[in-house]
């Protein structure tokens, strides 16, 4: 401490001081009954104490508002708020203040000062306030700088500055996994994960999908409330993880039949709030979600019906659906090869025609299995012989295969 | 130290020639980022998912708004730091990208720190500036388009590298600010010291023999014990209350008529043949009136044969009712033998025996004096007066003096004395002794101050030695002869729900919840014998109507207490869900108490960040007012409510008039004028704030001098000025004069 007395006074004093919420103070009830030693002593200490709730003096969570007693952590979409207070310490009125408050990132500056215009004049023990609010859009480390400048009686004019560092953290972990379903729906996972260290709740969590698609949201129980899956109370325990899922359905005009639908493609964004402590909000959203689509290849060959249980040893019917996703025009030949378990009826080899691009059509077919249990379809083959390609369809579907008759033990 | 005034100009001028030339180039450094920096692009930072995609692992999926992907890992949060402006401006562009590394390891290394000050301000450096001519220059700088923006950072980021030059004066402003840290293991800045006991020397001589067979004689040479500290009251004044046996019944004693004990009714004690009814009287002596139930108590148990006084021995029906508990099976079986004399107390292996003594000794300290000795000087100090445990009757009003004028830790002390002198001091631990009412008493008054003084860790150790608050010879059927046909628990059910809450304060959580839980099955199973005719503890005993009824409602609001602690508990872990439906199943037992419940529960929702479901639950406390006839505007709760629900939508300027509101409807409400005036802060209001609250303190100190009203105004005082140790010093004389020894200094954020 005796470094500082060498040092530069200056009349105006800064002090700066983060505005988190501020917290209920919680107290600690200790209770005897009449008959115990100190008779009603402990009851009255607790009701003679300001922050206990009368009438439940033994409930520990009170009323009254403490504030925040250290800086603690500022999160990723979450509000950095500050109170800036620039006090004259002197006995002389100083003149023509200025403050203003910066906020340096690693990529900009801001300034976050409510007004740039000059104070012109501060009295002593008078003081400049401000309360300074930002959206915290960037991780890492974040400098709060305070510059103020004024001009002393004599007509000196000084300035001076002070840093404040902070850091910003991540607060939620996000996975995501889709799944393709046979129709041209997409099924979106995604697992948010509370990284911080208190409870989180989540006030929102929607997918804003991309142009192309539809989505619903498969995240609440269809009853007369429309309840959360997550049940009645919806917050996150630290390092808890939560599942979402969506339904992505492709509109019309971007079906992937029609073969627009290809390769990488945007799907949309999680928008993801959250509220802590008495409100404390916070707002992220991901990343545009992308998804390849899956590759069909040159020709398409998808189900368009099919039984899921079929009898042992008896024929049944099932129809193919076969596309063209070239852009030219094919001429096909289907040939059926039987499995151990699947047995093709009719004609192996037979002509299916020209397809043009974009065309499909529907074959229907006979089979039957040998096998029970469940069997997967396969050994379907088209051949193009324009180009004497070979495409090979095996495991497009699966049928359960029981035995219809009942054994003559039982 | 504080600024004094600003008046050494001079001293600034020599280091400003540099600095001043340096500060330039920072600030060129600032419109370089500014220039370079572009508009976020969502996807520009996003690098292709092609590989990934249709994989079955999950993928981590980026953030948008972060635009730096490598620095995703947590980086623990630092402090407010105080930047070295000319540590900044002398870093060559060279090395800018090692110190850079520094920064993130050092800030890596010091997690813990970094959390905890409210606006610490490390290696404050100020600089004077002329700021005339030169500063309008700062725009046509060259901005040096080649030093990339990220290491211009790394610059503004390098401050906790000491300077390098000549000694800069450095100011630690708030070097208070570091000290919460401790506040978390030390809550009052004291930590008691195992001092050995001054009547440790003389102990043996009183703890009787474990060989003597009348083990249940309870402290037969208890006057030893005032020998040589020759205080006013003779020791007879305390030891009375513990002669329960017959052979040491004594007249109450003269003292006892004194005005200032006679004067309270809850110290019926020392004068104890008019004192009916209450546990520490003499047994023999008990006319057994019990207040309440004038004709029902006379019951006689145990009327034996052998013991002259058997057919006088009755039992009051409050002490049943007070003492009952279901002992283990265990305990049951050796407490019957020793009942039907089977077993003789003195063959009782020791292990099954509760074998208490004090752990420590002399908590005596006034942390209050001492500050008042370091900030305001020798002579201030002098004029604190406080009550220590020599300075009152060593005895229960003693005691209960020291208590209410919040002299905890004189009154622990106390409570070490009259223990010591009961044969339980220091080191006795693990002796064989003797249980009465009254030791069992001030074991429970001496841990709960230990609790409410926030010394848990000696509380844990000195329950421990009572272990499940089980033992045998913690029951009254273990001293047949001292108490005759008394039975139940000697240790009082505060005593218990104390024991299973202490644990949840050292963090062991599970413990206090497995304790609690043992508790309410007994509760509940007592609940039960009574609702199917049955005594309390099983037995085919008649009641009448009325002491059922009466025991009922004792035993029911018991489980309540209990519910609370499990509530209070489960809060305390963080577990929402439990804790709300408890706190939920309370209210059919005090239902008295659900619009504090209720608006409870809706706190804690808004804890959570859940305000919807909160204000569904203040919906219903507005019910529950309606349906008391009152109008909802006119009720404190639901416009506090109101007020929190304000709060959480950073409605700060309405919360206010909700509070304030509040306080035209109870102007003396301390909760509202706080968090008005917190509200105020909020506002950008800082000195309205300051003077509400400062009036407060001042114009009523007994409702404002409290620890989160102090807190407060101390944390507004740093705020507000460089002057805030001359304004906590004021608030410390204020506490001085009104405050025990168990004030918690700590809030005024001195040291």
């Amino acid at each position: 401490m005796d470094v500082s007395q060498a040092k530069q006074e200056h009349l105006l004093a800064l002090k700066v001081m983060r505005l988190t919420k501020p917290t209920l103070f919680t107290n600690m009830p200790v209770t005897c009954e009449d008959r115990d030693l100190p008779g009603d002593l402990f009851v009255r200490l607790m009701k003679d104490d300001p922050s206990t709730v009368k009438g439940a003096e033994t409930l520990i969570l009170g009323e009254m508002l403490t504030l925040p007693q250290n800086f603690g952590n500022i999160f990723l979409g979450e509000t950095f708020s500050s109170y800036i207070n620039v006090h004259n310490d002197s006995n002389q009125v100083v003149k023509d203040i200025l403050v203003k408050a910066d906020l340096q990132t690693s990529s900009q500056r801001l300034n976050l000062s409510a007004s740039n215009s000059a104070v012109s004049e501060l009295k002593p023990e008078c003081c400049i306030d401000d309360v300074i609010h930002h959206e915290v859009k960037e991780i890492g480390t974040h400098i709060l700088v305070c510059a103020v400048s004024y001009t002393t009686q004599t007509g000196e004019k000084l300035y001076f500055r002070k840093f404040f560092k902070f850091q910003v953290l991540k607060p939620l972990d996000v996975k995501t996994k889709f799944y393709n379903a046979e129709t041209d729906e997409v099924f979106l996972e995604a697992q948010i994960q509370n990284i911080t260290t208190s409870p989180m709740f989540m006030e929102k969590v929607s997918l804003e999908p991309s142009m192309m698609y539809n989505v619903t949201e498969l995240n609440n129980v269809n009853n007369a409330e429309n309840s959360s899956t997550f049940g009645r109370m919806s917050y996150l325990q630290p390092l808890d993880t939560r599942q979402y899922l969506y339904c992505l359905k492709p509109k019309p005009e971007f079906a992937e039949k029609a073969g627009v639908i290809k390769g990488v493609t945007v799907i949309g964004k999680l928008d993801i709030v959250w509220k802590t402590n008495l409100g404390e909000r916070g707002r992220l959203q991901t990343s545009q979600l992308q998804r390849m689509a899956p590759g069909y290849g040159d020709v398409r060959l998808s189900l368009e019906l099919i039984p899921d249980t079929v009898s042992l040893e008896e024929p049944f019917d099932i129809t193919c659906k076969i596309t063209n996703c070239s852009e030219r025009t094919m001429d096909l030949v289907l040939e059926m090869c039987n499995t151990r378990s699947v047995h093709w009826c009719g004609v192996s080899g037979r002509q299916l025609g020209k397809l043009s691009p974009s065309a499909s059509l529907s074959i229907p077919l006979k089979l039957l299995s040998s096998v029970q249990g469940l069997q997967s379809i396969s050994g379907l083959r088209l051949t193009d012989t324009f180009l004497k390609r070979t495409y090979e369809y095996d495991d497009i579907a699966q049928v359960c295969v029981v035995c219809p008759y009942t054994s003559p033990e039982s | 130290l504080l600024f004094v005034s600003g008046e050494t100009l001079d001293a600034a001028v020599p280091s400003q020639t540099d600095p001043t030339e340096d500060s330039f180039r920072e600030e060129s450094i600032d419109l370089d980022a500014e220039a370079f920096v572009s508009p976020q692009d969502d996807s520009s930072h996003f690098e292709s998912l092609i590989d990934k995609l249709n994989d079955q692992m999950m993928e981590s999926v980026m953030i948008s708004d972060s635009p730096n992907s490598e620095e995703e890992d947590v980086v623990p949060i630092d402090s407010l730091l105080e930047q070295n402006e000319e540590e900044e401006a002398k870093t060559p562009d060279g090395d800018t990208e090692e110190r850079n590394e520094d920064v993130s390891t050092a800030s890596a290394a010091e997690p813990e720190e970094a959390s905890e000050a409210l606006f610490k301000e490390e290696n404050e450096e100020e600089k004077i500036v002329q700021v005339d001519d030169k500063r309008e220059t700062v725009a046509p700088d060259d901005p040096k388009p080649e030093a990339p923006k990220t290491q211009d950072t790394a610059l503004e980021m390098d401050t906790d590298t000491p300077p390098k030059d000549e000694a800069v004066p450095v100011c630690t402003i708030f070097s208070q600010g570091v000290q919460p840290k401790a506040q978390a293991l030390i809550p009052d800045g004291f930590q008691p010291t195992l001092v050995k006991s001054p009547s440790f020397t003389i102990g043996n001589t009183e703890t009787p023999n474990k060989l003597v067979p009348q083990v249940c004689q309870p402290s037969p040479s208890l006057s030893k014990f005032f020998t040589d500290s020759s205080t006013v009251n003779p020791a007879s004044d305390f030891f009375d209350s513990f002669t329960t046996s017959t052979s040491f019944i004594s007249i109450s004693n003269p003292n006892a008529a004194s005005p200032k004990t006679a004067a309270p009714p809850e110290s019926p004690l020392l004068s104890a043949p008019t004192a009916a009814g209450t546990y520490f009287t003499p047994v023999a002596t008990k006319p057994q009136v019990s207040p309440v139930e004038p004709m029902s108590q006379l019951q006689a148990v145990f009327p034996s044969g052998d013991d002259p006084f058997g057919s006088a021995l009755i039992t009051s029906e409050l002490d049943k009712r007070y003492d009952a508990w279901l002992p283990s099976d265990d305990t049951r079986k050796v407490l019957i033998s020793v009942a039907t004399q089977q077993i003789s107390p003195v063959q009782i292996d020791r292990e099954q025996l509760a074998m208490p003594g004090l752990k420590f000794d002399n908590l005596q300290g006034d942390a209050v004096k001492d500050l008042m000795q370091r900030f305001l000087g020798d002579q201030a100090a002098m004029k604190r007066q406080v009550l220590s445990a020599s300075s009152v009757e060593q005895n229960f009003l003693g005691l209960k003096r020291l208590i209410s004028t919040k002299n905890w830790r004189a009154a622990v002390d106390l409570t070490g004395r009259l223990l010591t002198a009961h044969g339980q001091g220091y080191g006795k631990s693990g002796q064989p002794t003797n249980h009465t009412t009254d030791s069992l008493q001030l074991w429970f008054v001496r841990l709960s101050l230990l609790v409410k003084l926030n010394l848990f860790q000696n509380a844990e150790l000195e329950f421990e030695p009572f272990g499940n608050l089980d033992h045998p010879n913690l029951y009254y059927e273990y001293y047949p002869t001292v108490y005759p046909g008394r039975r139940g628990s000697m240790v009082p059910f505060s005593m218990r729900v104390l024991h299973a809450e202490l644990p949840q304060y050292l963090q062991k959580h599970q413990e206090t919840l497995d304790r609690l839980h043992r508790i309410k099955s007994v509760c509940q199973k007592i609940l039960s014998n009574l609702q199917e005719g049955l005594a309390e503890d099983g037995s085919m005993m008649n009641l009448t109507q009325d002491n059922r009824l009466a025991s009922i409602q004792l035993w029911r609001s018991r489980l309540s207490r209990v519910m609370y602690s499990m509530a209070n508990c489960l809060l305390m872990m963080k577990d929402y869900v439990l804790a709300v439906e408890t706190y939920h199943s309370i209210i059919e037992y005090e239902p008295e108490q659900s619009v504090q419940l209720l608006s409870g529960m809706g706190r804690i929702f808004l804890q959570i960040g859940d305000i919807r479901t909160a204000e569904k639950y203040f919906q219903d406390v507005e019910k529950a007012c309606q349906s008391k006839g009152e109008t909802p505007n006119e009720d404190t709760s639901v416009l506090m409510n109101r007020a929190f629900v304000y709060l959480s939508q950073n409605n700060y300027a309405d919360a206010h008039t909700c509070f304030s509101s509040v306080l035209k409807l109870d102007p003396k409400n301390p909760v509202a004028s706080n968090n008005a005036a917190v509200c105020l802060l909020y506002l950008g209001r800082l000195k309205e704030s300051l003077g509400q609250l400062e009036s407060l303190v001042h114009k009523d100190p007994a409702l404002y001098l409290h620890e989160s009203v102090l807190f407060n105004l101390t944390t507004m005082y740093e705020l507000e000025s460089s002057r805030s140790t001359q304004k906590k010093q004021a608030l410390l004389e204020a506490t001085a004069c009104r405050e025990g020894d168990s004030f918690n200094v700590q809030c005024l954020k001195l040291v």
